[in-house]
């Protein structure tokens, strides 16, 4: 018993430098592991590629509303370009968010460009 | 005859003779049950809001059948304010400013805090467009048309040459839009639960937060009611009503009224407003399988610049949906925003790709536009 004791305290102390030494963004996913996920679908309404913030309209008939969303370095962009970034974006440009709420407020996992028909 | 054979006869005769459906019944066809929740539903649709009980802050009116009445669900007189910007071809609802719906009336407790009586016209609108409360007969059995029925009368590069082109709408989402003046909205339930936030301030399970007033938050004690104010219950009630409203049967027509239908074919009125539409297999057995008078093709057509004025989705300023000639017998007004007090007026305002139908209307004898209009009134 207390040898099983002395293993798992010196795992712990070998482990622990590690830890604390993970990149911001992996301590931010374990974190946010057990945050509630939200998906939205909208047009985005402004982009900001320099911050990483993106305002989204959403809504139910001709009640609109707008949600605010940061991206995060680990946030994945989906578009039909080789190599997708945010500043492909733009105003007018329907997605699907899929998000996640902090304390920071909704941060996006996985952000897709949607096709849409033409009107 | 024989007994038998007279009696026999009599069944036909009651079947041929179904009774007309009148502004503000029930569809055909409903089961029992439905039929109770289209009184209940009614009963909701008709009630009253108050502070209260959710209404406001900010609001147009105080029960959906203060502006769809004469019957419930029918039209009223209310005119409302609409307001977007249009700016490099892309359209903003100006949610941040308090959204598209300008509502006119505030309750005393935001009156007092804030010293308004309605809301503030947002600062960047570009447009502002007025609005008539339309009837809502017959938009379940419109909701229920295939996507695929409306996509294929749409001709955005005009291939067959008429001039009519005719595109789908697109909501905020990307999905395509059939509700509205503008085709904006995919579905009625959505219609209906966006409505009850945007027309009354009451907050339902589908849209549980209220608007911002101009663009800053609700003064703290203004609104004490915990959202939903609707039930999901009560919610699905009013939606059932509205659901379950018919079509009103047309009018029976002479001779002038069978010429004037024809000629409404001639000329051209029916590339947009399609006479009937088909409803899909799905959904209950009153709505599906169902071909109704519907005068429409729920896409969106420029109507000329004289028309135009706000954007919504992709429909820019100049585009309107084709609006369902359902009950045109018991209207005043005419158009989006009532400026038309007749129908010949209505029709010499189409401009855009009505504008080849209004000069063929326009070209006819009186006697001809008389029989036209006189086939509309029968709707």
């Amino acid at each position: 018993m207390q040898r099983s004791i002395r293993t798992a305290a010196l795992t712990a102390i070998l482990l622990l430098p590690l830890a604390t030494a993970a990149p911001a963004d992996w301590r931010t996913l374990n974190s946010a592991q057990a945050a509630p996920s939200y998906t939205y679908r909208g047009t985005i309404r402004a982009i900001n590629a320099r911050t990483g913030t993106l305002e989204l309209i959403t809504g139910v008939g001709l009640s609109l509303r707008v949600v605010e969303i940061t991206t995060a370095r680990t946030t994945r962009i989906l578009t039909a370009s080789a190599t997708p970034r945010l500043a492909e974006l733009k105003p007018g440009d329907v997605v699907r968010a899929q998000c996640r709420r902090t304390s920071a407020g909704l941060v996006a996992d996985q952000i897709e460009k949607l096709k849409v028909g033409a009107p | 005859m024989t007994r038998p054979g007279v009696a026999v006869a009599l069944l036909l005769f009651a079947l041929g003779c179904k009774k007309p459906v009148q502004p503000g019944d029930p569809l055909s066809g409903l089961f029992e049950q439905q039929l109770d929740r289209f009184a209940r539903g009614k009963l909701v649709f008709d009630s009253v809001f108050t502070p209260a009980t959710g209404l406001g802050p900010l609001f147009n009116s105080v029960a959906c059948g203060e502006c769809h009445e004469k019957p419930a669900g029918g039209r009223g007189d209310e005119v409302e304010v609409h307001a977007t910007a249009f700016r490099g071809g892309v359209c903003d609802p100006l949610v941040q400013e308090g959204g598209p719906v300008i509502q006119r009336h505030a309750i005393p407790a935001l009156k007092q805090a804030l010293g308004i009586d309605s809301e503030p016209f947002p600062p960047s609108a570009t447009a502002r467009g007025l609005r008539t409360s339309p009837v809502v007969f017959g938009r379940g059995l419109l909701d229920f048309v295939p996507d695929s029925v409306i996509l294929a009368y749409a001709d955005p590069d005009d291939k067959d040459h008429d001039g009519v082109r005719g595109r789908p709408n697109r909501f905020v989402d990307g999905r395509m839009g059939r509700f509205g003046r503008k085709a904006f909205v995919p579905t009625l339930r959505e219609f209906n639960a966006g409505a009850f936030v945007a027309e009354m301030g009451v907050t339902d399970p589908a849209q549980p937060t209220e608007e911002n007033i101009g663009g800053k938050p609700i003064p703290a004690g203004v609104d004490a009611v915990a959202d939903p104010e609707l039930s999901q219950e009560a919610f699905n009630l009013t939606d059932d009503f509205v659901r379950f409203l018919a079509p009103p049967t047309p009018l029976k027509v002479g001779q002038e009224g069978r010429r004037g239908r024809q000629l409404f074919s001639q000329i051209g009125c029916a590339a947009c407003h399609r006479p009937t539409l088909r409803t899909g297999p799905r959904g209950m057995p009153a709505l599906r399988n169902r071909e109704f008078a519907a005068y429409t093709d729920l896409l969106l057509h420029d109507m000329g610049p004289d028309l135009a004025d706000i954007c919504l989705g992709q429909a820019g300023p100049a585009d309107f949906r084709t609006e369902p000639l359902l009950d045109l017998r018991g209207a005043e007004h005419f158009l989006h925003d009532g400026r038309a007090t007749t129908l010949e007026q209505a029709i010499e305002l189409h401009g855009g790709e009505g504008s080849g139908a209004r000069d063929r209307f326009k070209g006819l004898s009186a006697t001809d536009r008389a029989a036209v209009v006189a086939f509309l009134k029968s709707l």
